[in-house]
């Protein structure tokens, strides 16, 4: 891509110009790409976390231990808290070191506060999808939570496409839908936050990316949406583990 | 009582697995619980262990209510559907379930264990390797770990060899003897009969007769009669004191209340010009008094 903008019949002979531009997009759609990869992952991870064990009756034996319900879904989440995010760690330090190889000044630039500020961000999003999928675990067969996960996952994307293009059209309305659809699905919300810690906006190449991602509005997300963030998830687990506490083993 | 149950019923939706179900098992008894798939059995069982949750009444285990998590640190049980992690090794499960129970001296809890379900020296492989009699034994060894005073057994020997099922019945008998209270749910009535010292009755959810187990057997006695000259009259006056029936070979058979009843029944049948070839006793098992009280039951 960083060999495109040269070279198309569009912007030949136009130099060096385009080049921020496509430095910006790859960055971008890296950091796109790997925390899709992250968030099917955690899915896949979560969705079958408790439904498989109560499925299959592996659960059983464990929840007639001395353990309260809330020490085994805690656990649960606890585990798999650290798996996704040992993934996610190992991902975007790859992004980094990929991108430092190929000298992209996105990547280069970067200083200590921005590098741990997005990297926590990042790890935000397999945590908070956590939460929602071990609900869903605790509620659903495997599959089914799995399906319903990527859809909300999915939804979220599209609450940012709402807000964006509300934001172009300039309609209230049209932007409210997409706030109140990142609020059923706060993902595309951490996700755009770390983007734009990590590839923060300025000069032309940034005026001609804006709207090139699925990133909302172009406005941070501001602290109220991080707190409701926290709340969603502790919310989630609460609800788990309260459905759970109450739940027959059969 | 180590279990007492008052009234325990549990409802989905609108069946009934279990009505009013009540139990009182002594302590360092063998107690079998019986009747036919889909009987209750396992809801109940689930309910003493706190898997499930009763819709009406209560009950104790270990003096703690149902579903206190301190009476499970004395506590084993295995499912009827036996399932463990099958990446697991034998050893690290038996750790696992050590961990969980928070036991003392795990690796000397872990050898009692694995001698007393025969599995030494097969520890080191994974639980997805084992036979399905293997994954059984390990299964049991788990819940002797925490050496436990109380243990639901759900089928313990389903997937058992008859090597395999004396074994198991040796280790149930063995763990009367340390004092442990075992709760028994079996299909194989002849074991049942073999290790129990009571047993519970429980059909469509209702607990339909609780007895000592030599109370049970010992009320009734089969007598099989093969004799010649038998009139119509004769069995018609026999009949009116003996329970008699004739079967398909020709015989009799009738039911007494005690052995003293043969002497006399010998006698009248002599003094009536019977020729008499065969008076045998029998003992009724478990298995007829099951058919008797599940199958009356319909």
């Amino acid at each position: 891509m960083l060999n495109y903008f040269p070279n198309s019949s569009v912007t030949h002979g136009m130099g060096d110009q385009f080049r921020p531009f496509a430095i910006q997009m790859v960055t971008k759609m890296g950091f796109q790409f790997s925390a899709m990869l992250i968030a099917l992952l955690t899915i896949m991870l979560g969705s079958g976390a408790i439904a498989s064990e109560l499925d299959s009756g592996l659960i059983q034996g464990v929840l007639t231990r001395p353990i309260q319900r809330y020490q085994y879904i805690l656990g649960k989440l606890g585990g798999l808290i650290i798996l996704a995010c040992t993934y996610a760690t190992l991902l975007f330090s790859l992004i980094l070191v990929i991108g430092a190889l190929f000298g992209l000044s996105t990547i280069t630039s970067l200083t200590f506060s921005q590098i741990i500020t997005g990297w926590l961000l990042y790890l935000l999003l397999p945590v908070a999808i956590l939460c929602l999928t071990v609900f869903g675990s605790v509620s659903l067969k495997a599959v089914s939570n799995g399906i319903l996960m990527i859809f909300v996952y999915i939804l979220g994307n599209v609450g940012g496409m709402v807000e964006m293009i509300g934001q172009y059209v300039n309609n209230n309305s049209v932007i409210g839908t997409g706030i109140f659809i990142s609020l059923i699905s706060p993902f595309q919300t951490i996700y755009s936050t770390m983007e734009r810690v990590m590839v923060p906006s300025s000069g032309l190449a940034a005026s001609a990316m804006s709207g090139a991602s699925l990133s909302g509005s172009g406005k941070p997300a501001s602290i109220w949406m991080f707190i409701y963030i926290v709340t969603y998830m502790l919310g989630f687990v609460i609800l788990a583990i309260r459905k759970f506490s109450r739940k027959d083993i059969t | 009582m180590i279990i007492e149950t008052h009234a325990l019923t549990k409802t989905y939706g609108n069946k009934t697995a279990c009505d009013q179900i009540n139990l009182s098992v002594e302590a360092g008894q063998i107690y079998g619980f019986l009747g036919r798939n889909g009987a209750g059995k396992s809801t109940c069982i689930k309910m003493l262990t706190g898997l499930v949750f009763p819709t009406s009444g209560s009950g104790t285990v270990l003096g703690r209510p149902l579903g206190d998590v301190s009476a499970r640190e004395k506590m084993g049980y295995l499912p009827e559907l036996f399932r463990y992690q099958d990446w697991m090794t034998g050893l690290d499960l038996l750790n696992f379930h050590a961990q969980l129970g928070k036991l003392k001296n795990k690796k000397d809890q872990i050898g009692r264990v694995l001698k007393l379900v025969g599995l030494e020296g097969q520890e080191k492989y994974k639980v997805g390797s084992y036979s399905k009699g293997m994954q059984q034994r390990i299964g049991l060894a788990c819940a002797l770990l925490p050496n436990p005073r109380l243990i639901f057994l759900d089928e313990p020997t389903s997937a058992l060899d008859p090597i395999g099922r004396k074994d198991v019945r040796d280790i149930i008998v063995s763990l009367k003897d340390e004092g442990t209270t075992v709760f028994l749910n079996s299909h194989l009535l002849s074991e049942v009969e073999a290790v129990c010292d009571s047993v519970t009755f429980i059909h469509k959810g209702t607990v339909v007769r609780s007895a000592r187990m030599d109370e049970l057997l010992m009320n009734k006695i089969s007598l099989t009669i093969r004799a010649k000259g038998i009139t119509e009259d004769l069995f018609t006056k026999l009949n009116k004191h003996y329970e008699l029936q004739k079967l398909a070979d020709g015989s009799l058979t009738c039911s007494l209340k005690d052995y003293e009843e043969i002497p006399s029944l010998a006698a009248s049948l002599i003094s009536n010009g019977v020729t008499l070839y065969e008076l045998t006793p029998h003992r009724e098992t478990l298995e007829t008094v099951f058919m008797q009280i599940v199958g009356e039951e319909g």
